[in-house]
């Protein structure tokens, strides 16, 4: 019996190395990606693995936060990471990630200026390139809500009782009724976000839920009529439903970006940079902004791109005007929370 | 007659009840609608945009390796645990079973983090193999408790029967042991698959590059992905787990010579 299962152990331990060793071919030079999952063009990954004799890994989060909490926690292996604004700001501070070497990232000269004047956080690239920007805006229905005006009050219209929605997200919900009353959606200011929450109690028994996915399939049903939304995603449904239309409101609206860093301890510092100055050329902007509907920040990309796509990713002008990032307030995030608890159990 | 009435609507309300969102699902994958607001005509786009994605499918490669190997050792090692728990009962025994016990109740991200760092505390590069380790981890629990009410009805008398009738040990193990644990072994095993291939926060924590798996994928995709591609890949998700479901149940109830053996027992 003992020498039976001496045997049947080896068998195991050699399944087991095997299962280990499975991904190990031949040593090309690996380029570690953390990232949003479908969130790129994969031809043009390709084309970057071909031209720089390379196999790029991408390994992928579901929000900013567990990403953080994971590489906190001590997770390493990554060469490149496309955290949000806010996001890679705290990693920054908190010295995680590498001050850019900006003569290895040429393609820089690309990103757009006015962006990077008026609201980058990261002005001069510190620390980060820009890789793609979404404001949140709102989709209705042409038909049953003729003559929208562009305004966030829409959502006090009790016209519309039952058939809107807002985003189930603190700080897009209590930013839209923050601009609905002519605040800044990064205000610390107590009697401001008082304001903010009467709008939003005054709002409330008009929507259908506060929705973070289901909102898309909704507007193209008629389930809903007017629906609180990410850029991005409403332009590929959109695409779809020509009965809809996206209005941006006037008061403005919210940005995010998503930013390319380089952490720490990279071990691959050359191939990254390399990565991150690929994504800054026009052309493979063009080809990310096709496939995710998100804005690209690099100048002249738009140009390359088939018309209908065109339109839909070019910043409208009204957004740069009165749009802002949504930047971390570190301890005063506890004053929205509260207000953000009042709001969810209130009828 | 009436109970017989109640007892149907019962039945087909719950068999509504649990299957329509499958149904749902698996109409929706069909549905050429990238969001599934409206049916705009039947089409495969989504299996065929599934199949063109490499990174879903090294996903459910790295998924099927990871289930695979945690699936082996966490049944070998559970049976093992649940015959010394079973067999011994001294006091470092009911240590043992608190210790087997705790990862059945504790959070996953409890286990996730705590093994991350015990990772990065041993300097271990993180990848498939400290996944599978920590899928092993919360796996043995559940095969040690499922081989362990098997246990309940095994009367060790047979063994006894056995070695006066002249068995050896090693004919003991898999004349008698085996063929009248191997129900419980089974259903262990297939319960650490299934948790394996389910898992989500462990995996994330204990994850490194290039070791993406289904569940992390998936909610990956929710961000920015296209759920028509998660609904396409649920359903063939769905076709294997079914098949493996279907097989074990014809595995579970053949039932091996196990009545012959249990003629003494009354």
């Amino acid at each position: 019996m003992g020498k039976k299962l001496k045997k049947m152990a080896v068998v195991f331990a050699a399944a087991l190395a095997a299962a280990i060793s499975g991904g190990c071919g031949p040593s090309v030079p690996k380029l570690n990606v953390y990232m949003w999952s479908d969130y790129i063009d994969p031809d043009i990954v390709q084309k970057f693995e071909d031209e720089n004799g390379c196999e790029v890994v991408i390994s992928i989060f579901d929000s900013n936060e567990s990403m953080y909490a994971k590489l906190k926690a001590g997770g390493t292996g990554y060469d490149v990471i496309l955290p949000s604004s806010y996001m890679a700001k705290v990693m920054n501070d908190e010295k995680m990630i590498e001050t850019l070497d900006l003569s290895k990232l040429p393609n820089v000269k690309n990103i757009n200026s006015e962006y990077m004047k008026k609201l980058a956080l990261d002005k001069t690239f510190k620390y980060s390139v820009p890789y793609m920007i979404c404001y949140s805006c709102v989709a209705y229905d042409k038909g049953k809500c003729p003559n929208l005006p562009d305004t966030w009050g829409v959502f006090g219209d009790s016209k519309y009782r039952g058939r809107m929605t807002l985003l189930n997200d603190y700080r897009e919900t209590i930013g839209a009724a923050l601009k609905a009353n002519g605040y800044s959606l990064n205000t610390r200011d107590d009697s401001e976000l008082e304001k903010a929450k009467e709008t939003l109690l005054k709002w409330k028994p008009n929507l259908a839920r506060l929705d973070n996915e289901g909102y898309k399939s909704g507007v193209q049903s008629g389930e809903f009529v007017v629906v609180h939304g990410y850029s991005g995603d409403l332009y590929q449904v959109l695409e779809e439903s020509k009965n809809l239309a996206v209005m941006i409101p006037k008061e403005g609206v919210s940005l995010s970006c998503d930013d390319w860093v380089i952490p720490a301890d990279s071990k691959n510092k050359d191939l990254a940079y390399a990565f991150i100055n690929y994504m800054c050329d026009p052309e493979s902007a063009a080809a990310n902004m096709e496939v995710t509907k998100y804005l690209s920040p690099v100048d002249g990309a738009s140009k390359l791109m088939s018309d209908e796509n065109a339109k839909s990713v070019v910043i409208p002008k009204a957004v740069y005007e009165n749009g802002e990032m949504i930047i971390d307030l570190g301890e005063d995030n506890a004053k929205y929370l509260k207000i953000w608890d009042e709001i969810k159990i209130s009828q | 007659m009436k109970s017989r009435y109640t007892s149907l609507f019962m039945t087909v309300a719950v068999a509504v009840f649990m299957y329509l969102p499958i149904a749902v699902l698996i109409t929706q994958s069909f549905n050429a609608s990238k969001f599934g607001g409206s049916w705009k005509g039947f089409s495969l786009r989504w299996y065929e945009a599934l199949f063109n994605d490499s990174s879903v499918i090294d996903a459910a490669v790295n998924t099927l390796i990871i289930a695979a190997a945690a699936t082996v050792f966490s049944t070998v090692i559970g049976t093992c645990a649940a015959w010394a728990l079973h067999k011994y009962k001294t006091s470092l025994q009911n240590v043992h079973y608190l210790l087997v016990y705790a990862p059945l109740v504790m959070p996953d991200i409890l286990m996730g983090i705590g093994l991350l760092l015990l990772f990065v505390s041993m300097s271990v590069n993180l990848g498939l193999a400290t996944v599978i380790l920590a899928h092993i981890t919360f796996c043995v629990s559940f095969v040690t408790f499922t081989v362990l009410a098997r246990l309940q009805d095994f009367d060790f008398a047979l063994i006894q029967a056995a070695q006066d009738l002249g068995a050896g040990s090693f004919r003991i193990f898999f004349k008698i042991i085996l063929p009248l644990l191997l129900p419980g072994i089974a259903a262990g095993a297939l319960m650490a698959f299934t948790l394996s291939m389910d898992d989500f926060v462990v995996t994330f924590f204990v994850g490194g590059p290039g070791s993406t798996t289904l569940p992390v994928k998936v909610y990956g995709m929710m961000k920015h992905g296209t759920p028509a591609v998660i609904n396409a890949l649920s359903v063939v998700f769905m076709a294997l787990t079914l098949t493996v479901a279907v097989v074990g149940q014809i595995l579970t109830h053949k039932k091996p010579k196990q009545e012959k053996l249990q003629w003494g027992k009354n």
